[in-house]
């Protein structure tokens, strides 16, 4: 079989042009996967466009964990010509092409890949007057293909077409031609299905809407924007059953200035958008700092600047939300580096937002977001809430009897706050900079000596709050041996490929390690010295600049020079990975993909 | 301004905890620290959208907007029409003064056709928005109009927008002694919409005062109660406990729920 491969995952891509329901079909197929107790990665690369062009869907799947998207393609599905000439350079050896010679013309396949000519369009002709069920046939001839019991593939096929019962039965008759068609070419690879185990799946917007309910969170905002929609949508769909307050602002600005409306009135309240929604959202974080309103504000990363690639990968934003707002303000930034981790995460933003009283950033991006899904396991609803310090009683802390002492001065920087609904603790929290009671020090006190002083030390309290929270930020995750030769430095969605890549690696004999950041500001301490034991360092993320590596030299002074960085809108592969990693060994120039 | 929302929310009985005062930038702003309320003195144009969070997480609050022309009219005007259309159980109380003060004085959204500022010293050539017009057309279900220089009256216009269901418009003109004086001019163009057989349901007649030129109209343009509030439509739809008292985890069932739509 497949000399590239290991024998214990395969990966199929589905290919056709808008509208042909390719989503819907790599949506089924990764459903089938999951049931049969296998774990998946995905990545759905789609266009702006509802109809037409060129769309397609991969598929990673494994008996042990995947975390990125495999090397090649074990199946390629080509229904539309494009689809063929796009990628069956990339099918491995023992793989197979599945296509219909009635539409696409099979050329040049790679040495050892069979070609499966197969009539999807004539079959879907015998249950409707327009082929549109060929992507249904081919699902039937790749299943065979792949050994799985026709059993399951009925099942979701059934359970995808349920709305439309019209075509359910169709679709899974349809299925069955395709699959009984396979049998001419055997089973060509297949892995260990175990159909006792399913496992769930989900992107990382899905995963983090619900890690933020599991938190109480139960009021969500947004304007549309690719590719943060699905967390809406999700919050609308569970609404209802969840009692979720959802406010689809008219945009962006109002929607973060609703949700700090919300936490300031004492709610677990998140906005998501995706970098040009958050460009308008600017001046409210700052707010939201200036007020120590807790916020939690999720930035889904697109390819940009400005409109950008609203349907491709980058992880382009980190110097925006670095600087976002003017002035110095402390903030978190966090980057989940799967749908598993943006579960986990969104409870801990809450929990920092309201224990620092500060603004928490989660980036997530198009590759793990609407993009890909992947195996969830095992989520623990059981998550910690932690809101910090409020106050119910009104106690010595009050001005004249009336005002509460809302900024009060402390060691870690952080004030007691209270709720509006509270009696005898009214407070008025301010934008313009204040004393410890919440009054301007702006208008008639304004230069005068005790406003400086105040000034000082009010700026200097809300500073605090970046060391106090930085014992709280996680170190980085280390992947492979403790000592290693290179060690790969990366962060966010971009650590999957890089996982996926070190056992490539350590075949091919290269002593490599790589730490996965999470966490990205502020920084603990210690990454100094962790970053400073390491042989060497190469740095591996999505965007032109390093923008995370030059992050860690403004905060260590250590510099990384080594770089393999990717901002063409497409995810980051293994295998690229791999052959920069190769050429930083043999001391040869890193190809940058954008340039290859 | 200030007295007619303290003797309101006084003479509504309205405990200073159950209010939040939402406000943003320029003279009218600072208004939340002269009053024992809760306040939230915002970013300039933004009160509203801040106002609108508040009441949708905690629909026990009274929750005003106290803000100026520049705010409303210019900056955040966008929040404005979409705040009437939706209805949400907000009051927006506008001090209009036709000039951006704090900044020293440029021409406003409501500056008048010739009114010299420092941003049009020659006097401005560009018609006026009318916010009352504006904001009828937009669906607004509470649109009134008083001025500072009758608190007594604006006292009452703030008690019933509070009273009201859902949205409510109470554009207070309120001079600027520095910038753009015409106390002695409102005074002498006014007259009350009670007081001249206006019937405040009838939104073709609303819109026909709300366009006057020669007189200037106070009182309450228009009101309806037939449509509920964005908040009674969420809760009627949801039903639920509001977002402020539901910061806890999910029981065994929710659970079971949510997952299975991932399998």
């Amino acid at each position: 079989m497949s000399k590239d491969l290991n024998n214990s995952d395969l990966t199929v891509r589905l290919g056709a042009a808008a509208g042909d329901g390719i989503q819907s079909a790599g949506e089924i197929v990764t459903k089938v996967f999951s049931r049969s107790g296998l774990y998946v990665s995905t990545y759905n690369g789609n266009q702006s466009v509802i109809r037409g062009g060129h769309v397609w869907f991969h598929i990673h799947a494994g008996e042990s964990r995947v975390y990125s998207l495999g090397y090649g393609i074990d199946f390629l599905v080509a229904l539309t010509q494009q689809a063929y000439d796009e990628h069956y350079q990339n099918v491995n050896e023992g793989g197979a092409i599945v296509y219909d010679s009635s539409t696409v013309k099979a050329h040049d396949a790679p040495v050892g890949v069979n070609l499966v000519d197969a009539p999807l369009v004539k079959t879907a002709l015998k249950y409707d007057k327009r082929p549109i069920m060929k992507n249904t046939v081919a699902i039937g001839v790749i299943a065979g293909l792949m050994g799985l019991d026709f059993k399951v593939v009925g099942d979701v096929i059934g359970e995808q077409f349920a709305r439309k019962p019209d075509v359910q039965k169709l679709n899974v008759e349809a299925a069955r031609d395709g699959y009984e068609f396979s049998k001419k070419f055997g089973v060509l690879k297949s892995l260990h299905y175990d159909y006792s185990v399913k496992r769930p799946f989900m992107h990382a917007d899905y995963a983090l809407a619900l890690g933020a309910v599991a938190a109480g969170c139960r009021f969500y905002a947004a304007y549309p924007m690719s590719p943060a929609s699905p967390i809406l949508h999700w919050m609308a769909a569970n609404s209802k059953k969840l009692g979720i307050r959802v406010f689809l602002g008219e945009d962006e600005i109002s929607v973060v200035n609703a949700t700090i409306g919300a936490s300031f009135a004492g709610a677990r309240a998140m906005c998501g958008t995706s970098g040009g929604g958050f460009s308008l959202m600017q001046e409210a974080i700052g707010q939201a700092a200036m007020t120590e309103t807790p916020l939690v504000v999720v930035d889904v990363m697109r390819a940009g600047p400005s409109t950008g690639l609203p349907t491709k990968t980058a992880q382009g934003d980190l110097n925006m939300v670095l600087g976002i707002s003017h002035d110095d303000f402390p903030r978190v930034i966090i980057a989940p580096r799967s749908p598993q981790d943006a579960f986990y995460t969104a409870p801990r933003a809450f929990n920092l937002a309201e224990k620092y009283q500060l603004p928490v950033i989660i980036l997530l991006d198009f590759a793990i977001g609407d993009g890909g899904y992947a195996t969830v396991e095992n989520l623990d609803f059981n998550v910690p809430i932690e809101r910090g310090k409020i106050v119910f009683e009104a106690g010595s802390d009050m001005h004249n009897g009336v005002w509460f002492r809302r900024y009060k001065l402390t060691e870690d920087g952080v004030s007691p706050r209270t709720l509006p609904g509270t009696p005898n603790l009214t407070f008025v929290a301010k934008t313009d900079e204040h004393d410890e009671w919440g009054h301007d020090l702006s208008d008639v006190l304004a230069g005068l000596k005790e406003a400086v002083r105040m000034r000082e030390l009010q700026h200097e309290k809300r500073m605090k709050k970046l060391e106090s929270v930085a014992k709280e930020m996680r170190l980085p995750e280390l992947y492979g041996p403790e000592r290693a030769d290179l060690t790969i430095v990366t962060w966010g969605s971009s650590a999957l490929p890089v996982r996926e890549a070190l056992p490539k690696l350590w075949e091919k004999g290269y002593k490599v390690n790589s730490l996965e950041f999470q966490d990205l500001f502020p920084l603990r301490k210690e990454v100094e010295s962790m970053l400073k034991e390491a042989n060497d360092l190469m740095d591996v993320e999505a965007n032109y600049t390093a923008q995370f590596a030059k992050l860690i030299r403004r905060e260590t002074g250590v510099l990384i020079q080594k770089r393999y960085l990717k901002y063409n809108g497409e995810p980051i592969y293994p295998i690229e990975v791999v052959k920069s990693v190769e050429a930083v060994f043999n001391e040869k120039e890193v190809k940058q993909y954008a340039k290859s | 301004m200030l007295a007619a929302l303290k003797s309101a929310l006084a003479t509504l009985e309205i405990p200073p905890e159950k209010v939040v005062i939402s406000s943003g930038i320029g003279c009218s702003s600072n208004l939340p620290g002269y009053i024992r309320a809760y306040g939230h003195h915002g970013l300039h144009g933004r009160p509203l959208p801040v106002a609108i969070g508040i009441k949708l997480a905690n629909p026990e609050l009274v929750v005003i907007v106290t803000a100026g022309d520049g705010d409303e009219y210019g900056i955040g005007f966008n929040h404005v029409v979409h705040a009437a259309r939706r209805n949400h159980d907000v009051k927006l109380i506008v001090m209009n003064n036709e000039v951006y003060g704090l900044t020293t004085g440029q021409a406003s959204p409501t500056s008048k056709v010739g009114q010299k500022t420092k941003s049009t010293p020659d006097g401005s050539f560009i018609y006026p928005l009318n916010p009352l017009s504006t904001l009828l057309g937009a669906g607004a279900t509470f649109v009134a109009r008083g001025f500072s220089g009758d608190p007594k009256h604006l006292s009452f216009l703030i008690q019933e927008a509070i009273k009201h269901r859902g949205f409510a418009l109470v554009d207070a003109i309120s001079p600027c002694v520095t910038w753009h004086d015409i106390y002695d001019e409102v005074r002498q163009r006014m007259y009350k919409l009670e007081d001249s057989g206006h019937d405040p349901s009838d939104l073709l007649s609303a819109i026909k005062r709300a366009n006057e030129i020669e007189k200037i109209p106070l009182g309450i343009f228009y009101r309806t109660e037939e449509r509920p509030s964005f908040e009674e439509l969420v809760s009627q739809e949801i039903g639920r406990e509001p977002p402020v008292q539901a910061v806890k985890r999910l029981s065994e069932q929710q659970i079971k729920s949510v997952m299975a739509q991932f399998y």
